[in-house]
């Protein structure tokens, strides 16, 4: 034992917890139960509720149990008679002002009050007063409803709000008896978060507003899944019933989500219920500017047959055009298994490398350690670069939070605009927007110097960076012990990711110093796209071209071997008529590619284009052929988080509809490949066999919270020289931001989340709006590549001068086709109208 | 929420108010009572702009300032009567000295007089128990009461 | 009678440094400023003086605990006297604000604090306006400030003023106040003397307590313990009030008999009444009988007579009382007074509350009573802070010693009225 582990005894019972350990949870770990209110693991303790008093042997009152620190020898009861009474008692004056309407409550079935009174409660109550007539439901926001009159003051929503959001938007207001759960002057409460404390409320003061009185809880079935939006992969838990989707709810896993989701994934699943659902496989009719020569699947075509028909067209091109006429878009939002398939059909059938899934550049691997989330509370100093997690990785957010405020670890970032985050950082380093290459290194170049490596003498002051700002961040990241960098490869132009590489493989150099990495794109399962090989020039696993020998030992002597197109390089092509055939799944280059119509129209000059997806999209339309996803909800595989953490994706609806791993089989099937996989979990063990990282991956070892792959090796990669390139006189260089709440296809079903839709907007420096004449709340209009965009003008601070801030506000928005189709720097002009 | 500015002296009087103290929040109090004395109401605008002073959020400074009896969102009277009926005072027959106060100011117990000069206000103990039964009347502590000595200190006040 | 506290009260201007001075303040200063940090707290230790804000902990032992090497600690001056029938601190601060800051520097001083601030409840806004000044004068003659008298010693203290909570009091309520927040009390441990205000080592203390530092300082430890009884030393402020003749502050020295206090000092029961009953010290405390008149004046003798001596302050009720209804007066105060944190305190108070004001219009039964005394065991040192406690003990007091005066009300209770 350890001097960090206490013992003491619980009911007779001996157990040995960790120092700091609270007595109510030292009880857990020998099964003893103490009943709680106020308590919850995840804000710490309150005291508030008093359900939890124990008697310590040696102390002369009861103690609360939640509060409580273990100590050495401590011998605690549970069950004695004081305790008993204590219990009756303090349930009693709880229940005294709370209705006793479980009937029609929505907590009624999962509730801990009812589940306490019935072990511990009094046998009636002697209460002979009217109940005070507190509030019934009103709304607390548009998604929450608050019942003041079932509240039980337990103070864990506010505490919430406080110690986990914190912001302080839910408070208790006013004192004693009155004391009642709200927000500053009625205003809703509508924080990113704010779905949380529906779970964590002991009562049915906070519920749900969409599913109050849709159905009881013990009439749903719940599955254990994860949430299908941003590369955290909470989990979650999807109430359905009668095949339809009643509510979603936290699923705590300490390695992934702490406990937490954001509203995202509370409320924006109502996809899997949209009206814009592609359930069959068509040939569009109004599909691409060219006749096909190619079948029509009859109305009645199965899938079987669709699939088939798709493979052999593939192949009937790549045959008489050469393998590098075809090319596949894949997913980042797609299943490990999905992509992996995929990518095996296109290498291995259709003989091509014209695979990938992304409109930036990025390539598997890291020069160092892999980082799990969990690893930023134990870091030192955690870096941002590129980021914003508030906005694109939302439950990051909450534990960057809790890291720095509550485990002394220390901020700092490097980014083109202001985000949410600042307000935690120790020092938020700025660069003019478009000159992340030149910031990052640098930061890198700073490093160099103090470890003696050979570096420029002098950085370039492109970057808006005073040299003294610089110093101190270099200073910061060299002394750190312990550093999690946390770079969104997404948000980085040209190739400053691999400059961040080269960042990276510096700060590892510095002595004693203990470095990791998190590479922090938004989609869902961006970085298991890139294990898998949905990319030009690297097979699964990290196996670059290069390397064919170990490419033909595990795929064959036939296995293509020459670099392939990035999806960028697709659309190029397929422009100059080259690339004849294009299939994409799950994915939509017009509207989420660089180059607007440009993009629309490259596709049209395909021989064939076919869409699997699982929504109506503008791709889509474009199709000749159309093949159905089924998508989050209905499909399963495994996903990996930005923390290299691999979890299983479970099935919550059912659909007659074969999943899309089972499609792709098909195609394989088609185009002579024997595997006939069975289950998803087939896939699942191939992928252990053939992926490097992987190969301890499976159902087992996946189980309910996941398990980390190991790393997958990362290229050496060298980097160009870099020159900042100036727009023409007056333009101004663009971002395109993440904005969490998008509105989208994805949550354009989920209207509850409608209040947080964002109008066009467009953030101008002061100068840059001063010498423009535009002012804040101005109409303006964007205009780059023909194309021309209504925004409205926030004039702040948000960037440097030089450039515009724009949020992804909408896929209406159409803001990324103010970017050029090769995805190079984008100038816009901006004027008022 | 716009609507409230601090004037230039009570600017003044802030600064000096947050140097007393190593962390902004600590102002909260001395913040809410410089507004509260200035305008006899804390008004929704005024708790933005403390939320500003202090960086925090307006839900906060609510929640704070509802917790304190001696902040009103409603406005009071120029004169604000704390009568204290705790024990000391209760014992001394404040009860019905109240009763007269509130019968000549025609007004129930925590209302104010239509021409927004008194507001009258149950109180607990003010700690002037040795001079029960006694009443505050904005900084001053009136003890010994009778009801002619109310009578007299109501009508001295203009 | 010895006079410590109270020795010039009445002075003409004795609020002013120069009056202050010219009756012998801050002598102590000097004295104190030749020793060590740490005998000063040595001292206050052997000198016996325990706190005089309520719970009666030893003064120097509570500056003794603060957490070693931790820096920068703070003191805080609870100036909230909020408990019912209490007015000593505000007559000390009124007239004799030095005295106050003298105490403090050398509390600060022994306990190497930089910081002091005094807590001022929200209703004395005019001791605000004194206290301000007296620290001014203070500042201008360099008893505070950097450097203090040239032994590199720096203090500044300020006031602070509470907005209308007798919670705050508490301590741990009052550091949460103190720093900007609802005035809720804290979770103990960690105790204010290793994470107090701002998270840093603080010593809180009441206005009294620190008012007597000078005097031991001055006059040394052996010649304070040399007053009172064996546990109880010096003298204590008791504020009179209720049914008595002469109501007032007095100084007393520990282990005067209660009917001395009552009957010389305070003059006697008015109106030819008699002495029904006295609360010792304070609404907190259980109130007792007139038969326990003789008890001493002291925290041991009252503990043994099952009250306590509390902030020391006497309530007298004379027999033209019933006494339910001062009891639901108390009642109530602490039901307006609960901050509503935690269950019992919350429910409980209000519910007692309910309960006597409907014994109150005859609407009672035998069955209450019992009710009333299971609800105050379920209160008692269940919930977070004594607040509950403190509710509790007029409640069962009054019971235990007046429960004919409950009675009256039920007989002319209507039978089934529950
Ligand atoms: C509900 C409650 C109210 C209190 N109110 C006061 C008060 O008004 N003034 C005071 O000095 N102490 C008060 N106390 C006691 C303080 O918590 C604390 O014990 C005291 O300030 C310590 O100072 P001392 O050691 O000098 O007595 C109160 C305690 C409680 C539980
Ligand atoms: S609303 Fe629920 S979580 Fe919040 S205080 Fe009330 S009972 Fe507790
Ligand atoms: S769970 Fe311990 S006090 Fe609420």
């Amino acid at each position: 034992m350890s001097d960090n582990e206490i013992t003491l005894t619980i009911d007779g019972k001996s157990v040995t917890v960790p120092k700091g350990t609270k007595v109510v949870d030292a009880a857990k770990q020998v099964n003893v139960d103490i009943p709680v209110f106020c308590y919850h693991e995840k804000i710490g303790p309150l005291g508030c509720c008093r359900m939890c008093l124990v008697e310590v042997e040696k102390m002369p009152k009861l103690m609360t149990a939640c509060t409580m620190d273990v100590m050495p020898d401590m011998v605690v009861r549970t069950t004695t008679e004081k305790v008993e009474k204590a219990q009756k008692g303090v349930l009693e004056f709880t229940l005294l002002n709370h209705p006793l309407d479980c009937p029609v409550c929505d907590k009624g079935g999962e509730c801990p009050l009812q589940d306490n009174t019935f072990k511990y409660g009094p046998p009636d109550t002697r209460m002979e007063f009217h109940r005070a007539n507190n509030a019934k439901a009103t709304p607390l926001s548009p998604v929450i409803t608050i019942d003041r009159e079932r509240c039980i003051a337990c103070q864990r929503c506010t505490a919430y709000s406080e110690r986990i959001e914190q912001d302080q938007g839910l408070v208790m207001l006013n004192r004693g008896f009155y004391n009642e759960v709200g927000t500053f002057n009625n205003e809703p409460y509508d924080t990113r978060f704010s779905g949380n404390v529906i779970d964590i409320c002991p009562v049915g003061a906070l519920t749900n507003t969409d599913f109050r009185f849709k159905a009881r809880t013990w009439d749903l079935t719940n599955t254990a899944t994860l949430c299908a939006h941003c590369g955290c992969n909470c989990n979650i838990t999807m109430g359905t019933r009668l095949n339809e989707l009643m509510r979603v709810e936290a699923r705590p896993n300490d390695a992934v989500d702490d406990g937490w989701i954001c509203d995202k994934a509370r409320w924006g699943h109502q996809f899997v219920h949209s009206k814009n659902k592609i359930l069959t496989a068509r040939e569009n009719s109004v599909g691409g500017g060219k006749p096909t020569s190619f079948p029509a699947f009859p109305h009645d075509c199965t899938i079987q047959d669709a699939a088939g028909k798709v493979a052999k067209a593939f192949k009937k091109i790549a045959e008489e055009h050469g393998p590098e006429s075809v090319g596949f878009i894949g997913s980042p939002y797609a299943t490990n298994e999905e992509n992996y398939l995929y990518q095996k059909l296109f290498r291995q059938s259709l003989g091509s490398n014209n695979i990938d899934h992304k409109s930036y550049q990025d390539t598997p691997g890291l020069p160092v350690e892999h980082y799990g989330v969990e690893q930023i509370e134990t870091a030192n100093v955690v870096l941002l670069i590129a980021s914003d997690p508030t906005e694109e990785l939302p439950i990051l957010d909450l534990r960057i939070k809790k890291a720095v405020t509550h485990c002394g670890t220390r901020l700092v970032s490097l980014n083109d605009q202001k985000i949410a985050m600042d307000k935690y950082s120790s020092q938020s380093v700025q660069y003019r927007v478009g000159t992340e290459a030149l910031a990052i290194d640098a930061l890198a170049n700073g490093l160099a110097r103090e470890l003696g490596e050979s570096a420029p003498a002098k950085d370039s002051d492109k970057t808006g960076i005073s040299v003294e700002d610089m110093k101190a961040l270099v200073e910061t990241v060299r002394s750190s012990m312990k550093i999690c960098v946390v770079y969104n490869p997404a948000a980085l132009s040209g190739d400053a990711v691999l400059r961040v590489k080269r960042l990276l493989k510096l700060i590892a150099k510095v002595p004693t110093m203990e470095c990791g990495a998190i590479p922090a794109a938004p989609m869902t399962n961006a970085v298991g796209a890139m294990d898998m090989g949905l990319l030009p020039d690297f097979y699964p696993g990290g196996v670059s071209m290069t390397n064919a020998e170990e490419i033909k030992k595990q795929w064959g002597e036939n296995a293509p071997t020459t670099k392939g197109l990035s999806a960028l390089e697709m659309i190029i092509r397929a422009e100059a008529g080259e690339l004849k055939a294009l299939l994409i799944h799950r994915s939509n280059p017009v509207i989420d590619f660089p180059g607007g119509s440009r993009v629309a129209d490259a596709l049209r000059k395909l021989d064939l284009l076919v869409v699997h997806d699982m929504l109506e999209t503008e791709t889509a339309e474009l199709a000749h052929l159309v093949l159905p996803s089924n998508g989050p909800g209905y499909d399963e595989g495994t996903t990996t988080n930005i923390g290299g953490r691999v979890q299983a994706r479970k099935r919550a609806l059912e659909t007659s509809h074969a999943p899309d791993w089972k499609i792709i089989n098909l195609m394989l099937n088609a185009l002579g490949d024997k595997t006939d996989y069975q289950r998803v979990l087939d896939v699942t063990d191939e992928i252990a066999k053939k992926v490097p990282g992987y190969q301890e991956v499976n159902r087992r070892s996946v189980g309910k919270t996941g398990c980390d792959r190991t790393p997958v090796v990362s290229a050496d990669e060298t980097v160009a020289e870099q020159s900042a390139d100036s727009g023409k006189d007056g333009s101004l260089r663009l971002r395109v931001a993440a904005f969490l709440f998008s509105h989208d296809k994805i949550l354009d079903a989920s209207s509850k989340l409608a209040h947080h839709f964002l109008p066009s907007t467009a953030h101008l420096n002061e100068k840059d709006a001063k010498r423009l004449g535009i002012q804040n709340g101005d109409t303006v209009l964007l205009c780059a590549q023909d194309i021309t965009l209504e925004a409205t003008a926030s004039v702040n601070s948000h960037c440097q001068p030089g450039g515009v801030v724009v949020p992804r506000a909408s896929d209406w928005q159409g803001v990324n086709g103010l970017i050029a189709a090769d995805g190079g720097p984008a100038w816009v002009e901006v004027r008022k109208v | 929420m716009s609507g409230f500015t601090f004037s230039e002296n009570q600017e003044k009087e802030i600064a000096g108010i947050l140097s007393k103290y190593p962390f902004k929040k600590s102002a909260m109090l001395p913040l809410l009572t410089l507004v509260q004395r200035a305008e006899r109401v804390i008004s929704p605008e005024a708790m933005v702009a403390i939320s500003e002073k202090l960086d925090c959020s307006p839900a906060y400074v609510q929640s704070v300032m509802s917790f304190y009896t001696m902040y009103h969102t409603e406005k009071v009277g120029k004169y604000m009567i704390l009568f204290c009926i705790n024990i000391s005072c209760q014992l001394n027959g404040c009860d019905k000295l109240l009763e007269h106060t509130a019968k000549k100011l025609n007004i129930k117990v925590g209302e104010t007089t239509s021409d927004e000069k008194f507001t009258l206000h149950r109180e607990e103990c003010l700690a002037d128990c040795t001079n029960a039964p006694m009443m505050r009347i904005n900084d001053t502590y009136y003890g010994g009461l009778t009801e002619q000595r109310i009578d007299q200190i109501l009508d001295s006040l203009d | 009678m010895t006079q410590i506290l109270f020795k010039n009260i009445n002075m003409k201007d004795l609020q002013t440094m120069k009056v202050y001075e010219e009756q012998g303040g801050y002598q102590s200063l000097k004295k104190a400023f030749a020793q060590k940090p740490e005998e000063i707290i040595e001292v206050v230790k052997a000198s016996g003086l325990r706190g005089r804000g309520g719970a009666g902990f030893p003064t120097g032992l509570k500056w003794s605990f603060l957490a070693k090497d931790v820096f920068p600690r703070y003191l805080c001056c609870n100036a909230d006297e909020s408990e019912p029938g209490t007015c000593k601190d505000r007559e000390l601060l009124l007239k004799n604000p030095h005295m106050l800051i003298e105490g403090m520097i050398l509390c600060s001083y022994a306990c190497r604090i930089e910081t002091g601030y005094i807590y001022l409840r929200g209703e004395f806004h005019d001791l605000n306006f004194i206290m301000d000044k007296a620290l001014e004068e203070a500042r201008a003659k360099g008893y505070l400030g950097k450097n203090i008298m040239g032994t590199g010693f720096d203090l500044e203290i300020h006031t602070h003023l509470g907005a209308g909570a007798y919670i705050c009091g508490e301590e741990s309520a009052l550091l949460n106040s103190l720093e900007g927040g609802r005035g809720e009390p804290r979770m103990k441990p960690p105790f204010p003397a290793v994470e107090g205000l701002y998270a840093k080592p603080t010593v809180i203390n009441n206005v009294e307590t620190l008012c007597v530092v000078p005097y031991i300082i001055n006059e040394g430890a052996e010649k304070y313990a040399s007053m009172g009884t064996e546990k109880s030393k010096g003298t204590k402020l008791v504020s009179v009030s209720g049914h008595v003749n002469k109501p007032g502050n007095y100084e007393v020295v520990l282990g005067t008999p209660m009917r001395e206090i009552i009957y010389e000092i305070a003059g006697g029961i008015p109106n030819g009444n008699k002495l029904k009953a006295f609360i010792p010290g304070g609404s907190s405390t259980p109130m007792l009988p007139a038969d326990q008149v003789d008890v001493l004046y002291d925290y041991e003798s009252l503990a043994a007579a099952g009250s306590m001596l509390g902030s020391g302050a006497l309530i007298v009720i004379d027999d033209s009382v019933n006494i339910v209804e001062p009891t639901l007066r108390l009642i109530s105060f602490y039901m307006h007074e609960s901050c509503g944190k935690c269950t019992p305190c919350r429910e409980g108070t209000r519910w007692l509350y309910q309960i006597v004001e409907r014994i109150m219009q005859n609407k009672g039964q035998l069955e209450h009573i019992e009710k009333m005394e299971d609800i105050c065991d379920n209160m008692t040192m269940k919930a977070f802070c004594p607040l509950a406690d403190a509710c509790v003990s007029p409640v069962m007091s009054s019971i235990k010693h007046f429960r004919a005066d409950y009675e009256e009300y039920f007989k002319n209770a209507p039978v089934g009225s529950v």
